[in-house]
């Protein structure tokens, strides 16, 4: 039903071809896993269904794409949504209405249906996904999992038969994985055709039909799952792809069980937000290992991003942090703690990373400067303009900020959210590097491919409080096992 | 930046595209905005505001390309202006400038930094807007205020917002949107164009 | 047919455009000058927003602004006369912020707070507005607070970087303040576009609204204070 004939694509201003020269064809009802690399073309691959590509991202497009022998490129967008949904990754853009039924009602109302079919056709949606629960809620309460359950409902009000998802998981915590898992089993069933392209693989194992790797735009190679699954751990790795089981990840090399001297302890560490009638934070007196990198865990909305704030004084008044004997209030943390936040083009000010760095520093100094960048393999960048940089390079750049102004913890805020595995290896490289040169390491992260790989310690938060805590050393297990069974609990 | 479309006429991105650099450009002048809630501060708006809304006026341009955008994005603005309580003579001075700077604009294909740049010196007398409920029907308000308050009152205000300031106002508006014009096409090269945005 | 069980404070939006337009030209403008009539109509005026969020359940704000607002106005008829110099001018300042600023503000508020994207799209469509200005208000409405969020997320970074006005390069605080916010606010837009885009905005058909917007008896209430407010200030030119 879907076909592409010789697709080419580059986007407006770029040489390279995106997508080169593709050749692929679809079935009804089948479940396609598009992987590889960031950058690899996968994305693009949806936009060219969707027809985002070219109506909406100019560039030169060759070849055909046709979608029940009409070509696609022909067809206005609002025609495609009739036949093709699709879901992203952000919920900041993805929604266009505040509450879920004008969400839900948003593509028939734009298609001009008549009151009556949009609310049959919404009816249809609210039983086949069961959200009747969800209806009297406004979209920004959900939980990301809900978030999702919701896009595909008001994709789905128009009855397509295609449905497309980019990168739908990245901003999912473990029970929105099992959501989400859920709601494209459920298309499944009903014998929709489901493209997505992902880098967290291993909850579509079970669902997938093909699994289509690309490079560098171009179609590697197309597997079954079977095949696919049967390839050893490593080859995936070595093609850039994630862990196509979780349970890969428990086999590991023989460490020796990292020594901490001292311990930094969290006193009283409680914070209300200014609407909310109860804490969003209320822990009990905690430590962490100094020198450690510690994996904060936690469902969406437990309260590891407020703890990160109050943690850097950006939420002010809360909680003492005792670090070699000295208790260091939230004033003080702003020149001690610091934070490389989920979305790093906000902590990114000046027009070259060179200038970045000087900014931190209490008396500008361009040879320590240049040394810091050496070290984070900055230096050949070091008069490009920020915000132009990689994803991982931006993440550095706020780390030599951070390492120039001398502060002893830096927390991350899911810096491997929507990362590849080379992507991940680098940054879980990065904060090994710096516990090694004494710094204190935070990540806050659902990313358990990154926590086995580089952390020693874990806190796991719940319902504003710390829940558990444990060094990770002989402890493999008892993660993963929050990892795969905590979504389970959910289905 | 996107291919000039032969097809002048608006598409469904377009008019989303203003939507969207119309918030931007709130946002941007909120930075400001905040100091018109002290009376004193207000006569000073008409500085702050054209030059801080240069930058994100300036990269909107980059996006424009057809006869209407602006007029509508500054139509917006002054309905923006007036459901959040502002006054509602800008939807007026948001129309009549923003189409005679979109005129201006248009004149030089969308092209010519030169008369962009003037552009947004008309556009931004919409500004002039705000300023309106102190000078219309000032006759009326001061027989009011005299009235009902004492002579003092009306003096004193008098004093705060002078008949005269109003000219002095209006032009600010445009000359320091000429500044903030340069300033915006400056972080358009040095910021937006590095970065990969434009 | 349903029984209407919206409750009576929650009014068109249509009506809400005329509390502002009203509170616009007559408490901030000022027209209609020192009628008696039109002296009682202000406090009306003033007070229409203010009741009808008191009753959505914003008491605290309502609350604030109710008191400074008749404490000024007091202040305003009884004390104002007898001062002199700095006081008489604070005074003023004031008395213009919170009687002739304030109701506005409130207003603007009680529009903002209350009324959702799609019912004010559908309060366009039935004014019968062009959709090439119902879209782009739609979005604007809609990307407003997203990017306001983006420039909040930038001042966090700010503050830990310690990044302040008086800081060491006081001539680019706009640039860094700025910047960031426009560039992350660019890039969540165009993902917004396409996504808005895809699902199938932005169409040439005739869009439906399914919002369940229309006049009650309050709207009407309302209508019928604004065509009486108008009066009354045609009557004061005469």
């Amino acid at each position: 039903m879907i076909t592409l004939k010789n697709v080419s694509f580059s986007y407006e201003g770029e040489e390279r071809k995106s997508l080169n020269n593709i050749n692929l064809s679809i079935k009804k009802g089948e479940f396609i896993v598009l992987c590889g690399k960031s950058g690899c073309g996968k994305t693009s691959i949806t936009r060219l269904l969707n027809g985002l590509i070219p109506h909406y991202y100019d560039g030169k497009l060759e070849g055909e794409t046709l979608l029940d022998n009409n070509s696609i490129s022909q067809l206005p967008l609002y025609d495609i949504a009739r036949e093709v949904g699709s879901v992203f990754q952000n919920p900041k853009s993805q929604f266009f209405n505040q509450d879920v039924f004008s969400e839900l009602a948003f593509i028939c109302e734009n298609l001009g249906m008549t009151k009556r079919e949009i609310h049959q056709r919404v009816t249809k949606s609210i039983s086949s996904f069961s959200i009747s629960h969800l209806l009297e809620r406004d979209v920004s309460q959900l939980s990301g999992g809900e978030k999702q359950r919701i896009a595909c409902a008001s994709v789905s009000a128009p009855n397509p038969n295609i449905y497309l998802f980019d990168e739908p998981s990245s901003n999912l915590d473990v029970q929105g994985i099992a959501l989400l898992r859920n709601t494209m089993a459920n298309l499944k069933k009903q014998g929709k055709t489901i493209v997505v392209a992902e880098h967290r693989l291993h909850y579509l194992m079970d669902l997938a039909d093909k699994i289509i790797l690309m490079v560098d735009g171009k179609i590697e190679k197309s597997y079954t799952r079977e095949d696919f699954l049967n390839l050893p751990p490593i080859t995936r790795n070595s093609m850039g792809l994630r862990c196509a089981r979780l349970q890969e990840l428990l086999p590991y090399k023989s460490e020796e069980k990292p020594v901490f001297q001292k311990h930094i302890a969290f006193k009283g560490f409680c914070y209300m937000h200014k609407s909310a009638k109860k804490h969003s934070l209320h822990m009990n007196p905690f430590y962490i290992p100094k020198g450690s990198v510690t994996a904060i865990i936690g469902e969406n909305g437990a309260g590891k991003s407020t703890f990160a704030k109050c943690l850097c004084g950006i939420y002010k008044k809360c909680g003492l942090m005792e670090i070699e004997g000295k208790d260091e209030n939230w004033k003080a943390r702003r020149s001690t703690c610091y934070m490389v936040m989920q979305d790093v083009n906000h902590q990114l000010f000046t027009e070259s990373v060179l200038d970045e760095v000087l900014l931190s520093m209490d008396q500008e100094e361009e040879v320590l400067a240049k040394k810091v960048l050496k070290s984070l393999d900055l230096e050949h960048l070091s008069h490009r303009h920020p915000i132009s940089l990689s994803g991982g390079q931006k993440q550095r750049a706020a780390i030599a900020t951070a390492v120039v102004s001398n502060r002893e913890v830096i927390i991350f805020d899911e810096p491997t959210s929507g990362l590849d595995f080379t992507h991940m290896k680098e940054v879980s490289k990065q904060l090994r590097e710096l516990s090694k040169t004494g710094k204190t390491i935070m990540v806050i992260t659902h990313d358990p491919e990154l926590i086995l790989d580089c952390c020693n310690y874990i806190i796991k938060i719940g319902g504003g409080g710390v829940k558990e805590s444990y060094p990770l050393h002989q402890n493999r297990e008892k993660l993963l096992h929050y990892f795969i069974e905590g979504g389970v609990s959910v289905e | 930046m996107s291919t000039t479309s032969r097809n002048s006429k608006l598409t469904g991105k377009d008019l989303v595209t203003v939507g969207i650099y119309t918030a931007i450009y709130f946002a941007s002048i909120m930075v400001v905005g905040f100091l018109g809630f002290i009376p004193i501060f207000i006569p000073l708006l008409s500085v702050l505001v054209p030059i801080v809304g240069g930058i994100p006026f300036m990269l909107f341009l980059s996006r424009t390309k057809k006869f209407g955008m602006i007029t509508i994005f500054s139509l917006l603005n002054g309905l923006f202006m007036f459901i959040t309580g502002m006054g509602i003579y800008s939807i007026a001075t948001g129309l009549i400038f923003g189409l005679l700077a979109d005129l201006m604009i248009r004149s030089g294909d969308y092209q010519s930094s030169k008369k962009s740049l003037l552009g947004y010196g008309v556009f931004s007398c919409w500004l002039f807007g705000n300023f309106m409920p102190f000078y219309i029907g000032r006759k009326a308000q001061f027989e009011m205020l005299t009235e009902g308050y004492g002579a003092e009152y009306a003096t004193a205000l008098e004093k705060l917002m002078p008949l005269h300031l109003a000219p002095v106002m209006f032009a600010a508006c445009f000359l320091f949107a000429l500044v903030g014009g340069v300033i915006g096409r400056t972080a358009c090269k040095k910021h937006f164009k590095r970065a990969g945005i434009i | 047919m349903e029984t209407d069980k919206t409750p009576f404070y929650i009014i068109d939006p249509r009506t809400k455009l005329l509390i502002l337009a009203l509170n616009s030209v007559f408490v901030f403008g000022g027209a209609g000058g020192a009628d008696t009539t039109m002296e009682i109509l202000r406090h009306v005026i003033t007070f229409i927003p203010l009741g009808l969020l008191f009753f959505g359940g914003k008491r605290k704000p309502v609350l604030l602004a109710a008191i400074f607002y008749v404490a000024f106005h007091v202040l305003q008829v009884t004390l104002f006369e007898h001062t002199k110099g700095v006081l008489n001018y604070i005074l003023l300042f004031s008395i213009g912020v919170f009687v002739r600023i304030l109701p506005n503000i409130m207003s603007g508020y009680y529009f903002i707070s209350t009324t959702r994207v799609s019912e004010l799209v559908g309060a366009m469509e039935k004014m019968h507005l062009t959709d090439k200005l119902i879209i782009p208000i739609a979005v604007m409405m809609r990307f407003f607070p997203v990017a306001m969020e983006e420039a909040g997320a930038v001042h966090d970074a700010m503050g830990m970087r310690g990044i302040r006005f008086g800081g060491r390069h006081p001539s680019k605080i706009l640039e860094y303040r700025l910047i960031p916010m426009i560039t992350c606010s660019v890039k969540t837009g165009e993902e917004l576009s396409a996504s808005a885009l895809a699902r199938g905005l932005g169409s040439p058909i005739k869009r439906t609204n399914i919002c369940s917007i229309g006049f009650r008896a309050l709207d009407y209430a309302f209508w019928i204070l604004g065509v009486f407010t108008v009066f009354v200030f045609i009557t004061t030119l005469l």
